[in-house]
């Protein structure tokens, strides 16, 4: 799969793929047939295109069906300021403009929680209609269409040989964009995103920030993909610019490549750019078209990984694993706290409702440094609610929180991730399509410790090591048993590098021996200076562990204080046995 | 009414439930309690058939009913009222009860059964016509109830009907289930409130990290011991 | 600006709403019950269109052309919510696997039909109905009577038919739905029928009151989904007012500037909603 080998597949591919360029650019020195040229910069147009396109909606998830426009816009700034500007300011104009657009329809629906990625396939497909019939009713077009005589620099002799060699250059440059992008930490970013927002922003993933730039990446090399092209066809109109077909070979070219990786969006665009080169004109036109259509309905549902998933699968090997690091099994260090009095984290009577419903009703409790706080309560009683308004999950109806002693009510998730707070799932939540490894690398790299790529990959591999997974690596999520997805879970929280730490019921579901094994983890967490807040429904294990137990009774604290003594605490046997045995 | 065998049922690879045997008689109200995670609700979700059963049967009324959907077993007069309520929460309190008849055979006796469920609740009356997501919680439990009710069942499975509910209203819901039970309606009760639970049940059996630790009469369960320590783990 | 002309554009755009409100039924259906988003919805209204058209070269009066395309366009919907269950096809999905059969669907009916215009010569009603100094042609009149109808129809089926009950309860929790004997699958598949059943009844009026190029298919996703997302997932009597706001919107851009900035008005509502109610979609 594609994500299997994210991690080191750019070895050999990336020095063929410039030889490659190099030789295609010494190209028109052989004087080729003049088709020859003009297909070639066809194939460099929709490879441009392609990759720019997945930069967003491969990588992030979010399908826009609007690329046509942002090259259109391209066009048409060519079209009109090429003549003033002369090409090369144009043409950053071009993609500058493009990128103004796309950042702008992307901070109107980012920000939507729900049908946040439906909104935005259906906003940018009206985008293409919106900006076509501002250009033809303003002098940009006006209807006619534009002749676009515009000189650009000498290379060859030839214009078109010229042309031809800076099509390759946007071609090849938007490859390695997209490489760079991938391989770097905002395609981390953007495929946990992908995977799952939510897990993202609170794992410390600035989710709406990196959107946006991937948005505006993605419609910059449309639009500059647009200026070139406004001179090659020398004559825009708006039918042709706004046509759907350009969205559609996009979108078709990116999953039929592969759009979860950088090169496949270039191997759909090359594949399909011929096939539809040699059926031009008449029927046969429209019988490639359908197959067009066929190919996108089956390619969505049989290959989700495309052209390049079906390459990189057949040549998997054997994992590379780094040497086993020094502090083999010793727990990633913790930064040193601040160095402020009174608790690290203090909730002032936190109130969560929802529809009427009050889950939380003014709920207080400080969580000291270093200890092990223990949270029990009957099912319903607030308390995976009061996990999700700490990690900023839910904004509170009413009250404050504090860290440190400053006020992070308002914070948003990532914010609140790299101040050090992280926490588990009770139903593991990880990144499906992603590795163990780089399963791990997203809170290593975005969690509270922000490391640079190279520690953070170390700094995963010790989580990993620390919760035993060191030989399932490569593995993904659905390939691990339950144990060992909450062990994940375990190694994320670890490799974030978090103070506090928040583990919702990790013991549910697992066998008394897996039960030991990880309440034995969760010591040895806390032996490395990490504060724990610790919910579960397994009171043995809850008594062995926690320092100080508190209780919440619906959405209420009735108890806190020492465990043994809160156990008996005729308030919490009522709570648990029921309201009249108390009076008993 | 109700038997089952050595229930086994799997979460993933994790096993809920290991080897559960209980019953069910006619006219007779069961409580199974225990602890959160003790496995209740994936029990009562394996006899209502939403969870696929690893090993092990269930019998209603003599015949074997471990393979059917849940359409059929509702078929049969069985009626569940799930955790959480789960209403139609955009839907009006009448409705959600039409839907509760919705089967041709409950749908011949509407009247009579919204006249029955009205006269038990007389709240839902007054508020037929309201959105059911925006009563409080108890009036939504109530409408749970009633819409359970208004299938005309002879089994009904209750899990963790007081879930997130004020004390007060806590004992007006074991009120009418107590007055459920009189009516006829054989029922299994699944409830974390052991006093409050076995204090309308006939037995009760006390379930814990998917085992049957302990069952009998309320008295012998008080007598034992046994629920304080599957609770609070008290030794 | 004289009140004649502003009151013309009034009525005008209280007809295209109709019309938007029609061709946005089943989409607004198939969307909230079955979170499925037919782009092919559009194709299918052409391909309605088309046939309308066919069918009218023959002789054929466009009601007796409806009431077979009605039946048949019923099975397609089916037939298409049959596969898109099949392979769990979910919402994000939907939206290119649906694009993909609009494309096919687009490309034959350019096979079959020609990418040049076309129009249905027969007329369902001549001249208009004059309301003072305004003017209501009666073919749009009936195609509005048509729309109403068909939003009040479904509403009616939805708030108080047994089966609207059960699919609105499937919509809220099909596993308890199902518990209670709702038969889901069924509905899901009848209401996907019923989805396209709109789709060729909005296609017959397409084919009478404008001409025809397959194009057209994509100029017709903007104006409508704005309808359905503005009035509410699922609210027929919502994509009625939604499609007369921005019916009239259009009108009056068209008369106070030029008609090419007609198609601007939807979207600028739409993201004008999008950015002052976001959580309200």
């Amino acid at each position: 799969m594609a994500a299997r080998t994210r991690s080191n597949s750019a070895g050999r591919a990336t020095p063929l793929l410039a030889l490659g360029a190099c030789a295609l650019a010494l190209l028109p020195l052989f004087h080729p047939p003049l088709f020859f040229e003009s297909f070639l910069y066809l194939i460099f147009f929709w490879i441009t295109l392609a990759t720019s396109w997945t930069i967003l909606g491969g990588f992030s998830g979010y399908v826009s069906f609007g690329h046509g426009a942002f090259y259109g816009i391209g066009v048409y700034a060519m079209a009109n300021l090429g003549k003033p500007l002369t090409f090369g300011p144009a043409l950053l104009l071009a993609g500058l403009l493009a990128a103004a657009t796309g950042v702008a329809i992307g901070a109107v629906t980012f920000r939507i929680r729900r049908l946040r990625g439906e909104l935005f396939a259906l906003l940018t497909l009206s985008l293409a209609i919106i900006i076509s019939t501002i250009v033809l009713n303003t002098p940009i077009d006006g209807g006619p269409g534009v002749m676009v005589n515009i000189a650009i620099p000498h290379v060859y002799e030839q214009q078109s040989s010229t042309l031809y060699l800076i099509g390759l250059c946007v071609a090849f440059g938007s490859i390695m964009v997209a490489r760079a992008v991938q391989l770097g930490t905002l395609g981390r970013g953007l495929f946990a995103i992908s995977d799952d927002e939510d897990v993202a922003e609170i794992l410390g993933v600035p989710t709406f920030a990196y959107k946006l730039i991937a948005i505006g990446i993605s419609s910059f090399l449309a639009g500059v993909m647009g200026g070139v092209h406004a001179i090659f066809v020398s004559y825009v109109t708006v039918g042709e610019t706004f046509s759907i077909s350009v969205p559609l070979y996009v979108l078709l070219m990116s999953i039929l490549g592969g759009a979860r990786h950088w090169l496949g969006p270039a191997l759909g665009a090359i594949v399909i750019t011929t096939i539809s080169y040699s059926f031009v004109g008449g029927d046969s036109a429209l019988i490639a078209r359908a197959a067009i259509g066929l190919t996108l309905i089956v390619a969505t549902i049989f290959l989700p990984q495309g052209i390049i998933g079906l390459l990189l699968r057949a040549r998997i090997t054997a994992p590379e694993l780094p040497a086993p690091h020094a502090s083999f099994a010793a727990a990633p260090k913790t930064p040193p706290y601040e160095p402020t009095d009174g608790p690290l984290l203090e909730a002032r009577e936190i109130t969560m409702s929802f529809r009427g419903l009050r889950a939380l009703d003014g709920v207080s409790l400080t969580i000291n440094k270093g200890e092990i706080l223990g949270l029990v309560g009957p099912n319903g009683s607030g308390k995976s609610t009061l996990i999700n308004v700490v990690t900023g999950f839910y904004k509170p109806t009413g009250g404050v929180l504090l860290h440190c002693g400053h006020d992070i009510t308002g914070m948003s998730g990532h914010e609140r991730a790299r101040l050090g707070l992280a926490r588990t799932f009770q139903i593991p939540r990880p990144f499906a399509r992603q590795t163990v490894l780089d399963n791990i690398m997203v809170p290593a790299l975005f969690g509270a410790r922000h490391e640079s790529r190279g520690d953070a990959r170390d700094r995963a591999m010790e989580a990993i090591e620390f919760v035993g997974l060191q030989d399932r690596c490569d593995a993904l999520p659905d390939e691990l048993n339950l144990h060992q997805r909450k062990f994940l879970e375990l190694a994320r929280v670890l490799a974030s590098g978090s103070r506090l730490v928040m583990l919702d019921e990790v013991l549910a579901g697992l066998t008394p021996r897996e039960i030991s094994e990880a309440i034995e983890m969760v010591r040895k967490i806390h032996a490395c200076g990490t504060t724990i807040l610790f919910v579960e429904h397994n009171m043995r294990a809850v008594l062995e562990l926690s320092d100080r137990l508190i209780v919440l009774n619906q959405g209420h604290l009735v108890a806190n204080g020492n465990p043994r003594e809160v156990i008996a605490d005729p308030v919490v046997v009522a709570a648990y046995l029921g309201a009249d045995h108390a009076e008993n | 009414m109700l038997k089952i065998d050595r229930l086994c049922v799997n979460h993933g690879l994790a096993s809920a439930l290991t080897g559960v045997s209980i019953e069910v008689n006619r006219n007779e109200l069961v409580a199974v309690i225990g602890p959160n995670g003790a496995g209740k609700t994936t029990l009562v979700n394996a006899i209502a058939r939403i969870l696929p059963v690893h090993a092990g049967d269930i019998f209603f009324e003599g015949e074997h009913v471990t393979n059917l959907s849940p359409l059929e077993l509702g078929a049969r007069g069985v009626a569940l009222i799930p955790e959480g309520r789960r209403l139609f929460t955009t839907m009006t309190v009448e409705e959600n009860l039409d839907i509760g008849c919705y089967r041709t055979l409950a749908r011949t006796h509407r009247a009579a059964s919204l006249d029955h469920v009205y006269d038990m609740f007389p709240v839902l009356r007054e508020r037929r016509k309201q959105i059911a997501g925006t009563l409080s919680g108890g009036q939504q439990q109530m409408v749970a109830i009633a819409r359970a009710l208004m299938s005309r069942p002879r089994l009904l499975l209750i899990d963790e009907p007081c879930l997130g509910l004020a004390p007060i209203i806590v004992s007006q819901v074991f009120e009418v289930i107590a007055m459920i039970r009189d009516s006829g309606v054989a029922i299994l009760l699944i409830e974390q409130n052991a006093v409050k639970a076995l204090k309308i049940a006939q037995r009760g059996y006390i379930l814990d990290c998917g085992n049957i630790v302990a069952q009998g009469s309320p008295a012998e369960l008080e007598a034992q011991g046994e629920i304080k320590a599957a609770y609070l783990g008290a030794h | 600006m004289s009140a004649t002309l502003i009151g013309q554009s009034l009525l005008s755009g209280l007809m295209s709403g109709c019309l938007y409100a029609l061709l946005g039924l089943g989409l607004t259906l198939t969307w909230k019950y079955l979170r499925i988003i037919n782009l092919a919805h559009f194709a299918l209204i052409f391909l309605a269109a088309y046939l309308t058209y066919e069918m009218s070269t023959r002789g054929w009066h466009p009601f007796l052309s409806a009431l077979l395309l009605l039946p048949v366009f019923f099975m397609l919907g089916a037939a298409q919510q049959v596969l898109m269950s099949r392979y769990k096809v979910d919402e994000f999905a939907s939206v290119i696997v649906t694009f993909g059969v609009t494309i096919i669907i687009e490309s034959l009916i350019q096979y079959v039909w020609s990418a040049d215009f076309i129009r249905v010569e027969k007329r369902l009603a001549r001249g208009s109905l004059e309301l003072g100094p305004w003017l209501a042609p009666w073919d749009q009149l009936i195609m509005c009577g048509f729309s109403i109808i068909a939003c009040l129809l479904v509403w009616v089926v939805l708030k108080h038919t047994w089966h609207g009950k059960a699919l609105r309860a499937q919509l809220d929790n099909p596993s308890i739905a199902a518990a209670f004997g709702v038969p889901n699958r069924k509905l899901s598949l009848a209401l996907a029928g019923m989805g396209s059943a709109f789709a060729a009844l909005g296609g017959v009026f397409i084919a009478l009151l404008f001409t025809l190029t397959p194009s057209q298919i994509y100029s017709w996703f903007g104006v409508i989904l704005a309808t359905v997302l503005l009035g509410g997932l699922g609210s027929t009597f919502g994509a009625l007012a939604a499609g007369m706001v921005i019916g009239v919107g259009e009108s009056l851009t068209m008369a106070l500037t030029a008609p090419a900035w007609a198609p601007i008005v939807p979207f600028t509502l739409l993201i004008l909603i999008l950015i002052l109610w976001p959580e309200r979609l």
